[in-house]
């Protein structure tokens, strides 16, 4: 059926446990040091003491400009649906921080002619 | 470190100039031009075994290749594939000691060994790209939330591997079984949380291409891969391939596991930001897409010179039929390369303009598969920003 499928059967000789199609080794990884950083402003320690033991700060910092009530559903839903042990009196730190973040954030404006 | 900080600092305050720190701090930046910003991303740290990406997260890792990488040939290498992680994953995997569950709807469960698994049939290759669902979404407008890709979040290998259902076979499918689902060894970092598991419906766990792959160009899958074993669903988003396999179970009902049930799913109705209770399905068999390679947006041309642009392109779940060069209200038909790889790779295309008379303002291509799926020219907007098949513009200046 599949016939245009660039399929190479390698035959598997009946009892042809002598040499076998691949020989797995063990692997390891030594994964960078997280350098990534959260910028200097009110609620920053809140945001390193409930959000970043799980992700890179840059996971919030890249996300599009968005209205507070999209951090704070967005928190919400880290606590709820991901089970983030985010403390409940700090996520109103957490969610002034990201907005005033992003109020802050003027990226290079880019020319679309769309 | 310290010149990483204050780049970062510089890149979130917005030093507003154009092209920014990453000159002034030492620091190569990117511009993956999301509008509205942000926009810029590192290409460092670098991770072992991969060269220059665009570093998305550090942890867990997302990593996405630069287009550059697609200037040429129609394989990626493993070292420029991106890399996506829903959670950590372990950094060490014993192979002796790996083993695959498979159970559930099945007739006697068995847990195998990676010897058990590579001689459960015969070894199969197939070339086949490997593109998340979540591919460009940076350039949703209007923007949505969610990794922020730019258009690298893809890439093409040769994966080698056995049949799933050759292991499934191991174990034994039971009547009526109606998805198999997989799991690996990333697991959330909190109690309670979902496990990235997911599944795929039994006709497509049982055709012939979907794999239990092993190998990638030829090399063992790197761990930032899913060493030892992950699976490969040719046509289908990379959201289906699981990684570090561990798991593999039948099921003999629906799947209502979070990332399938809740999420990777997308409108069957034409939605905008801000509707709700729409109905949903799967994110799943990928539609065609391409890519000019050979200029970038804001590129110059020679004015009253011949040009040939080039690229590359895709079918998605089908063969790739034909690409079409489009500006406003014109279309010239492109050489497609060879078909070297089949129906699930990349194909490179060109296409030579006689004469440049000015500006081309707005071009792109417009790929088409075989099964008569054409890229859109207008963006089929979606909450998640998943399954981006737009037709991508830029525009050449003509001196």
């Amino acid at each position: 059926m599949r016939g245009v499928l660039a399929l190479l059967a390698l035959l598997c000789l009946a009892g042809c446990d002598a040499s076998p199609v691949v020989q797995f080794k063990d692997a390891s990884i030594t994964l960078p040091d997280d350098s990534d950083d959260l910028p200097e402003g009110p609620g920053r320690q809140a945001v390193i003491e409930n959000c970043t033991a799980c992700h890179s700060p840059s996971t919030m910092l890249q996300q599009p400009g968005v209205p507070r009530a999209k951090w704070e559903a967005t928190v919400a839903k880290m606590i709820t649906l991901y089970k983030a042990p985010v403390d409940p009196e700090a996520v109103p730190a957490i969610v002034d921080y990201m907005v005033a973040v992003q109020a802050r954030q003027s990226d290079v404006p880019r020319e679309t002619a769309r | 470190m310290s010149s990483q900080r204050l780049t970062r600092r510089a890149l979130i305050a917005g030093a507003g100039g154009a092209a920014l720190a990453g000159p002034v701090f030492g620091q190569k930046l990117i511009d993956l031009g999301l509008p509205g910003g942000p926009s810029l991303r590192p290409l460092d740290p670098q991770f072992p075994g991969k060269g220059e990406m665009i570093v998305q997260r550090i942890r867990p890792p997302l990593l996405e290749a630069p287009m550059e990488v697609f200037r040429t040939g129609t394989i990626t290498p493993n070292n420029r594939m991106f890399v996506r992680w829903n959670w950590p994953m372990p950094t060490e995997v014993s192979a002796a000691k790996h083993r695959v569950a498979v159970g559930g709807a099945v007739k006697a469960p068995v847990a195998l060994t990676l010897d058990e698994i590579a001689s459960a049939g015969e070894t199969v290759e197939i070339v086949a790209i490997n593109q998340c669902a979540g591919n460009g979404r940076g350039l949703s407008e209007p923007r949505v939330t969610g990794t922020q890709w730019g258009n690298g979040a893809m890439g093409c290998a040769k994966w080698t591997g056995v049949r799933l259902k050759d292991v499934l076979a191991k174990a034994g499918v039971a009547e009526g079984a109606k998805r198999v689902r997989f799991a690996g060894l990333d697991v959330p970092m909190t109690d309670g949380a979902p496990q990235f598991i997911k599944s795929i419906p039994i006709d497509i766990a049982m055709r012939d291409d979907v794999l239990v792959a092993w190998a990638m160009n030829d090399e063992p899958l790197p761990i930032l891969h899913g060493f030892p074993l992950r699976i490969v669903v040719p046509g289908w988003f990379s959201t289906y391939w699981v990684k570090m396999l561990s798991t593999i179970e039948a099921l003999s009902g629906e799947d209502e596991s979070h990332y399938v049930a809740e999420t990777y799913r997308w409108p069957t109705v034409a939605v905008k930001p801000g509707d709700k209770d729409f109905p949903t399905v799967p994110i799943t068999a990928m539609p065609p897409r391409s890519f000019i390679t050979s200029h970038a947006d804001g590129a110059t041309v020679a004015l009253g010179k011949p040009l040939t642009l080039e690229g590359i392109a895709m079918g998605g779940d089908a063969g790739l039929a034909k690409v079409d060069l489009v500006g406003d209200g014109w279309e010239i038909p492109c050489t497609l390369g060879p078909d070297e790889h089949g129906p699930y790779a990349f194909r490179r295309w060109s296409v030579t303009l006689p004469s440049v008379s000015g500006d081309l303002t707005q071009i792109g291509t417009k790929a088409a598969n075989s099964n008569g799926l054409t890229q859109p020219g207008e963006l089929v907007w979606n909450p998640s920003g998943y399954a981006r098949s737009v037709i991508e513009r830029i525009t050449l200046r003509a001196q």
